[in-house]
């Protein structure tokens, strides 16, 4: 969660100076990723990630330098050499379901994948999140219907950050309690306070355990709070007032997560992920830059 | 030799379907009612039993859900074939077909890939009506990263849907019901593999090159057949591959016959035929006798169910005809000249006549006969001014039975039957006015009359039109 933080700090200095091309903040979403990442198994099981869950990904085996090479678009980038934003992680080796633009199209494709484990035989399970924006399209409740009459071995999670970059929740939709819906697919529903690592890995724990037993889907909506702009291309003053970004802050995760440590274990803690995170920035930066020769490949097999 | 049996289309595919999952485990079917009902067109008939419900996999009403699954299936490394029962809906599916299938390998620099078959049921002639009828194959087409396969033989069939379940890059499927049960054709049994990317010559020619795919690959060897009678050899290339499209072949074939005429019952603009026919454009321009002739759906805003309406719609084997016809007879000129247009009837210069088969010398008589009051469309256009002949000397231009000869003072264009129902003619040097005469349908021609604006206007070209025809319909060439 410190590592995360971190590094997202550094990215969106380097994005808002002109020296990065774009970046897609995690500041208030770290309790969820890092809750659901360490329930799961890293080379058993599989990652769907929400656009925000940096912390996830750094816990199924994503490095500090893997993420700023992709950040920054070198010819090294881990997830897709140069050719995608960054947040859009993906490592088949970690399990990381690859990461796709149009939200949330991986919530089908992870279902797939899921389903696959288990027509293979393998008894993984595949986490899925997305936002509460993702939530309101029609690709989830077909992604979702399936699952649940099959009983595919996954789990949905709906971070929900109260809005879809500036639209607030109660535009999208009629219902304020996305976990509601599990009634309409016969599965579990469950709410979880997203700015606690606690509570969401016990609820993951949970799921994850409900999936890999064979009894079907969960689905957890956890709340949370984005405390950046949607991107490095947002101004979020023109949609929330600076007041409510700051009470939210009180409830910062990290905060929260420093509640639960002794003091001078939470700063080597924070010291450490500063260091990382710097020494991956500087590392990554001086790296090859992507070669455009290398666009004719990968089109086909 | 292996053993080989008369099968459908449909048989083919279901016979490829069969060996695939026997052959391989992971290979698993996801779509609408493909399990105990076998599929709305059978394609499936049987394999729920065989292969049972783990790998036969009925779906939910979910176009866009069957294919993200299916996506997600083949990134984990099964081998899933995704059945949409009609390519008209497959539409709902595109972003996972275009963004997501077609990309994967591309943004992910090969570390996840997509092995991925959707099959679907394309193409009209059976009153289906806009939702049911639709050929998509320009639209997938244009999407580097997917193959896009539409056979037109069973064996072809059986040994494409091999190789694109073996295949590691998603591939579009595109299966014409008129293929289906009124295909038949040898089939090889056991282990059958037909490269994808490579077109095929199903008919060797000299005089033009028709390219097509799925069933007016049938159409245009039919066509093909009475063409030969009038001593006009065309080459028929069955694409079976339209992405990666073969060029080599169409190519070479394309330089040898000097002309080009692409076949599909898609409409017209943007079409497959308009990358074909700038591919010989490219590549074969000094080859090139005509401009590239592409015979299709006109741009209309949907195929009609009526039966009229259909059939008026869709190309066809007469079609392919007429065009090629014209196409090899062409005076020489490089321009291009409309095919038929609906849009075009509304035109001032175009009149429906009540017309007889044998009509040419009541044609002539009538032109002669309302010339006399309309002197100008007699007449030659000069910088000094407009010079009227006394008589009307005609230049006949019958096509292959007779092209004209030159000299005269009026044109006619009648190429007789099987030719296009409407053709727009072009005014000759020295002349001010041509008449095209359609081909005669149920009783009526189309007429088409162009003439030298700067020697006659629309109201007057109108008038003379409509004088033209009631001295036809008259039945006598005087008034």
């Amino acid at each position: 969660m410190a590592l995360a933080r971190r590094l997202d700090q550094h990215m969106w200095r380097f994005a808002r100076s002109g020296r990065a091309h774009f970046a897609v903040p995690c500041s208030g979403h770290e309790a969820i990723g890092a809750g659901y990442g360490v329930a799961l198994e890293p080379g058993r099981d599989f990652l769907a990630p929400h656009y925000r869950d940096l912390s996830a990904v750094l816990a199924f085996g994503l490095t500090a330098r893997d993420v700023m090479l992709h950040f920054f678009a070198k010819a090294a980038d881990p997830c897709s050499a140069g050719r995608q934003p960054y947040a859009h992680w993906g490592s088949r080796r970690l399990g990381i379901i690859s990461l796709q633009g149009p939200q949330p199209n991986h919530v089908s494709h992870a279902v797939g994948v899921a389903w696959g484990s288990r027509l293979l035989g393998e008894d993984s399970v595949t986490w899925i999140s997305f936002g509460d924006g993702g939530a309101q399209k029609g690709e989830v409740h077909e992604a979702m219907n399936f699952a649940a009459i099959h009983r595919i071995p996954c789990v949905f999670c709906v971070e929900n950050n109260g809005y879809t970059q500036s639209v607030p929740i109660r535009l999208e939709s009629a219902v304020a309690e996305i976990w509601h819906r599990a009634r309409g697919y016969g599965i579990p529903g469950v709410l979880v306070d997203g700015m606690n690592a606690e509570a969401v890995h016990e609820a993951a724990i949970a799921a994850v355990g409900r999936a890999r037993s064979g009894e079907g889907p969960t689905l957890i909506e956890a709340r949370c709070y984005r405390y950046l702009p949607n991107t490095s291309n947002d101004d979020d003053s023109r949609y929330r007032s600076r007041e409510e970004v700051e009470g939210w802050r009180q409830r910062d995760p990290l905060i929260v997560l420093r509640a639960q440590l002794h003091a001078a274990e939470a700063d080597a803690i924070e010291e450490e992920a500063e260091t990382i995170a710097a020494e991956a920035a500087t590392w990554a930066l001086e790296q090859p830059d992507a070669d455009p020769g290398t666009i004719y490949e990968h089109t086909y097999a | 030799m292996p053993e080989e049996r008369r099968l459908t289309l449909l048989e083919a595919i279901r016979e490829a379907l069969a060996d695939e999952m026997e052959r391989d485990s992971r290979v698993v079917l996801l779509g609408e009612d493909i399990g105990r009902l076998g599929g709305v067109f059978r394609a499936t008939d049987g394999l729920l039993d065989r292969f049972g419900a783990g790998r036969v996999v009925d779906a939910p009403m979910s176009e866009l859900g069957i294919v993200g699954i299916s996506v997600g299936l083949a990134m984990r490394g099964l081998r899933p074939v995704a059945e949409i029962q009609f390519a008209d809906f497959i539409h709902a599916a595109a972003d996972h077909l275009i963004g997501e299938a077609a990309k994967i390998r591309y943004r992910t620099a090969g570390d996840w890939t997509c092995p991925l078959v959707v099959r679907t049921a394309y193409g009209g002639g059976f009153r289906g009506g806009p939702y049911h009828s639709q050929s998509v194959e320009a639209y997938y087409s244009h999407v580097p990263g997917l193959k896009v396969v539409a056979p037109s033989f069973p064996a072809d069939a059986k040994g494409l849907l091999t190789a694109a379940i073996r295949d590691p890059d998603p591939v579009l499927f595109l299966e014409h019901k008129g293929t289906y049960r009124s295909v038949s054709g040898l089939v090889p049994a056991g282990e059958h593999v037909e490269e994808l990317g490579k077109a095929r010559v199903v008919r060797p020619g000299d005089a033009v090159t028709i390219l097509a795919w799925g069933k007016m690959v049938h159409e245009s060897l039919a066509a093909a057949d009475d063409l030969a009678e009038e001593a006009v050899h065309a080459e028929v290339i069955d694409l079976r591959t339209l992405l990666p499209t073969d060029r080599g072949t169409i190519v070479a074939s394309v330089l040898r016959t000097g002309r080009l005429c692409v076949v599909h019952e898609d409409s017209r603009t943007m079409g497959f035929g308009a990358e074909l026919a700038a591919m010989a454009a490219e590549a074969c321009l000094d080859a090139l006798k005509a401009p590239p002739l592409r015979i299709t759906m006109p741009d209309i805003g949907g195929i009609p169910v009526a039966d009229e309406m259909e059939d008026a719609a869709l190309p066809g084997r007469s079609r392919i005809v007429a065009g090629v016809l014209e196409l090899v007879h062409r005076a020489g000129g490089r321009y291009a000249r409309p095919e038929f247009d609906p849009a075009i009837p509304e035109a001032a210069s175009v009149m429906e006549v009540a017309m007889r088969r044998e009509h040419l010398e009541q044609v002539m008589a009538a032109v002669e006969s309302v010339c006399a009051d309309f002197p100008d469309l007699n007449a030659e256009f000069r910088w000094d001014g407009i010079r009227r002949h006394d008589e009307v000397r005609f230049d006949l231009d019958l096509g292959r039975r007779a092209p004209a000869a030159g000299g005269g003072t009026f044109t006619i264009i009648d190429y007789g039957e099987g030719s296009s129902l409407l053709g727009i003619p072009a005014v000759r040097p020295g002349q001010t006015a041509a008449l095209r005469v359609g081909a005669v349908r149920e009783g009526k021609s189309w007429l088409a009359l162009t003439v030298d604006h700067r020697a006659v206007d629309g109201g007057t070209a109108g008038r003379f039109l409509g004088r033209l025809k009631a001295a036809i319909e008259s039945g006598g060439g005087g008034l």
